[in-house]
């Protein structure tokens, strides 16, 4: 008796303590919430979606602003890329956006419509506290600039360059004078590597190869860019444009001879760092991978010109500040801004390219090989175009890229497809008056571009604006008609 | 007084997760379902001003029958359903039938070989296998060119499904297998006793007392299986992306990409929906079978 009475006192004492535990443990918690800064000292929130090494050098920075700026706290809070969007929109519409934010150039029309940017143009200007807008290269500076307003400040450009494997140019014997690897800077040096590889590597195991598309969307827009095409213009989808259905009958082709393989996404930058590809196109972001592999001799250059003009994707971080900053915030976050901007050369270590002139004419600078390289290619590099849908038009694009890619559309049906389909997205969004689009189309409108479709299809070639090439490669009807297969 | 006081202290023990179950289920189900009748996207100005969204009747069920991304993305799942479930029952079934008749330490460790996968997150695992998988640098098919074999394991339409089945057989089979041997295990012996008296062969035994008994456990994972099949999501958004040409692009990442990426939470909300009353019909259908005899 006194044993059963006994263990229901242990039992009971047992679960009041369970239950104390507990509500101790949620009252830790909720009080853990709310331990901000409450003194003299500001404090700033900085998101970003640097969740790689990129991170720990952005830390890094921010660790040194810190040191250098005792009054300023900056509290950093670093995102996987996959979800960082989404979370900087809702903590927007909640209105607990981040002082200052990172945004992705394609990103950042979708934050300015929405309200949640702030204008950076008094960041920019002649006096001390500002940045000199001349330092910046106009192209870069004006990609975060829409309607009338600057809205972000460029901390960097990540374009896509040539990534060569210069082993793999010797043994196929594309070299100089002093047999040192060289990289192809036209169409016909481009065809000519790949063909080498082919013939040299005939039957190799492991399979070699002389080009591999790596991020679809990405190496379609270069070589589209520099077949002159354009995805929207306007408030008209152009996605079917006859300059986009000629680069596109260009990417295919390579597939089609063998010159590259089936594209894998991104998992062939694999086979570059296996020492098996001969050129990738890549960004810049890459460097780390690159630079931690001691066993592959590699180069970088900027990209070969294939089309009729130079070009190569790209895109920036654009540091972003909030709508409603203002007082003392305000000036903080505008030193910070100022003060990542004049160190984006530690920036730029990790694999980017600093976007003020002054910065990038140190010798400094130029002792970084591969962002040397591509800096090259800033005059012309191709910002994917900016609009608040952008996620819905790119996967229009991402789809019918993959579709000519993978051989299972003609490049000419599969961009109409999607042409149609994003037209329904921007009639969408300007039916519901959410998007304006803009009013100074580029000088060769849609119609203008069918008509010279309609031209060019009664042609028995397929690009007949572009001049005739030594080594060309067959239109994409030709190869259909004589067989197609590799 | 003490049956009592018993009966609140159970509900202290079961209110925190009625709480979590309710804000984090019940609650969202219920807001998720009046979604569906709005046209609530997030970039629009009314969402960013929090004004209440539009009542829009029917327009996104309407707009879900007419979206051929919709079937498509349903007709994926189907068939990730239709491969995997099936497969995944039986070749767990047949594990397990062989497990139970070892010795027990053997079984634990089998238990434990198999079960081990599952465990993997699936970021971690479908990042692997997308690198094992890969056409032309993946070690599968390095292994298979010593026979001049390549097969295009996430590059071929077809192909890439199949893909996406044989890892999630390794990722997943863990957990049936285990829910099987434990439902075996509990079998009386007498059973087989008295058929190996009768003279029952090993064959007539598992016919006649293994399955019948184990028809509870067997429908059980059969409906568990085929629900978690049709919100297919994790493999086919890291392996393949949706890819190629959307062909593993199943109905669960359309929604997410329709309410994540676009923003279009009322559509998303609609077609999530239209899953659930698809996933309802076949549980009901099978939970029907499961009461037959």
């Amino acid at each position: 008796m006194i044993a059963a009475v006994h263990a229901h006192t242990t039992t009971r004492q047992t679960a009041v303590r369970c239950v104390i535990f507990i509500l101790l443990l949620i009252a830790g918690m909720l009080c853990s919430c709310d331990s901000r800064d409450k003194g003299q000292v500001i404090t700033l929130r900085f998101w970003n979606p640097f969740s790689g090494p990129d991170g720990r050098t952005m830390l890094r920075i921010v660790k040194q602003f810190q040191a250098e700026n005792p009054d300023i706290r900056v509290t950093v809070q670093r995102m996987h890329f996959g979800t960082y969007y989404n979370k900087l929109f809702v903590a927007g519409i909640g209105g607990r956006a981040p002082d200052v934010f990172i945004s992705h150039r394609w990103a950042l029309p979708r934050f300015v419509s929405a309200g949640f940017a702030r204008p950076a143009d008094d960041l920019l200007g002649k006096s001390a506290d500002q940045l000199d807008p001349n330092d910046f290269d106009a192209n870069i500076l004006g990609a975060g600039k829409l309607g009338e307003h600057q809205w972000g400040i460029p901390l960097d450009v990540h374009p896509q360059g040539m990534l060569y494997n210069r082993t793999m140019f010797r043994e196929i014997g594309f070299v100089d004078a002093k047999g040192e690897a060289r990289p192809p800077t036209t169409r016909e040096e481009f065809l000519d590597v790949l063909r080498r590889v082919k013939k040299h590597y005939a039957g190799a195991k492991p399979e070699r190869f002389g080009f591999v598309f790596t991020w679809l969307r990405t190496n379609s827009w270069s070589f589209i860019r520099q077949f002159d095409g354009q995805l929207i213009d306007g408030a008209q989808a152009t996605l079917d444009d006859p300059r986009n259905v000629a680069a596109m009958e260009f990417c295919t082709e390579m597939i089609r001879q063998g010159l590259a393989p089936s594209p894998e996404d991104f998992d062939a930058w694999i086979g570059f760092r296996q020492g098996r590809v001969a050129i990738a196109f890549e960004g810049i972001y890459m460097l780390g991978d690159l630079q931690r592999q001691k066993d592959l001799d590699w180069g970088a250059a900027p990209l070969p010109m294939i089309g009729d003009k130079p070009g190569a994707w790209a895109d920036s971080h654009n540091l972003v500040m909030r709508k409603d900053l203002d007082g003392p915030q305000l000036a903080a976050a505008k030193r910070f801004i100022r003060f990542l901007s004049d160190h984006s050369l530690d920036w730029a270590e990790g694999g980017q390219v600093p976007v003020r002139k002054s910065l990038r004419e140190t010798e400094r600078f130029a002792g970084m090989y591969a962002q040397s390289e591509f800096a090259k290619q800033i005059p012309y590099v191709a910002y994917l175009p900016p609009t608040p849908f952008a996620l819905e038009y790119l996967t229009e694009f991402d789809l019918a890229v993959e579709r000519s890619l993978r051989l299972m559309m003609p490049p000419k049906d599969a961009l109409s497809t999607a042409d149609k389909n994003v037209q329904a997205v921007m009639d969408r969004y300007r039916e519901r008056g959410w998007w304006k689009p803009d009013p100074t189309p580029s000088p060769r409108t849609r119609e203008e571009g069918l008509v010279e479709r309609e031209r060019e299809s009664a042609l028995p070639r397929g690009h007949a604006h572009f001049a005739p090439l030594p080594n060309p490669l067959p239109a994409y009807g030709e190869r259909e008609r004589d067989g197609g297969a590799r | 007084m003490r049956g009592s006081w018993r009966d609140w202290l159970g509900y202290g023990f079961v209110a925190p997760y009625l709480l979590l179950f309710s804000t984090f289920l019940l609650l969202p189900l219920g807001y998720g379902l009046w979604l569906s009748f709005t046209n609530y996207e997030l970039v629009s100005p009314e969402a960013v001003a929090h004004k209440p969204p539009e009542f829009a009747g029917l327009a996104n069920y309407r707009e879900a029958m007419r979206d051929p991304y919709f079937w498509q993305g349903l007709g994926a799942t189907a068939k990730f359903v239709v491969m995997a479930s099936p497969l995944t029952v039986l070749i767990a079934l047949v594990l397990a039938l062989g497990i139970s008749t070892v010795d027990d330490r053997r079984q634990h460790a089998y238990r434990l070989a198999f079960f081990v996968p599952t465990m993997i997150t699936i970021s971690v695992a479908g990042l692997v296998w997308r690198w094992l998988y890969s056409t032309e640098f993946g070690l599968f098919n390095s292994i298979l060119a010593n026979w001049s074999i390549k097969v295009p394991w996430l590059t071929d339409a077809d192909w890439a499904m199949r893909s996406i089945v044989l890892m999630t057989l390794w990722w997943t089979i863990g957990g049936p297998v285990v829910i099987l041997l434990a439902g075996i295990r509990q079998i009386p012996d007498v059973y087989y006793e008295a058929a190996a008296i009768d003279g029952a062969t090993g064959w007539r035994s598992l016919i006649s007392i293994t399955l019948p008994m184990l028809k509870p456990v067997l429908l059980f994972v059969i409906v568990i299986n085929i629900i978690g099949a049709f919100q297919v999501f994790g493999q086919t958004y890291i392996i393949t992306s949706g890819g190629p040409a959307r062909a593993t692009h199943v109905l669960v990442q359309y929604i997410y990409t329709t309410a994540f990426q676009n923003y279009r939470l009322g559509y998303g909300a609609a077609m999530s929906w239209l899953l659930f009353v698809v996933i309802a019909t076949f549980s009901i259908i099978q939970f029907r079978l499961m009461r037959e005899k």
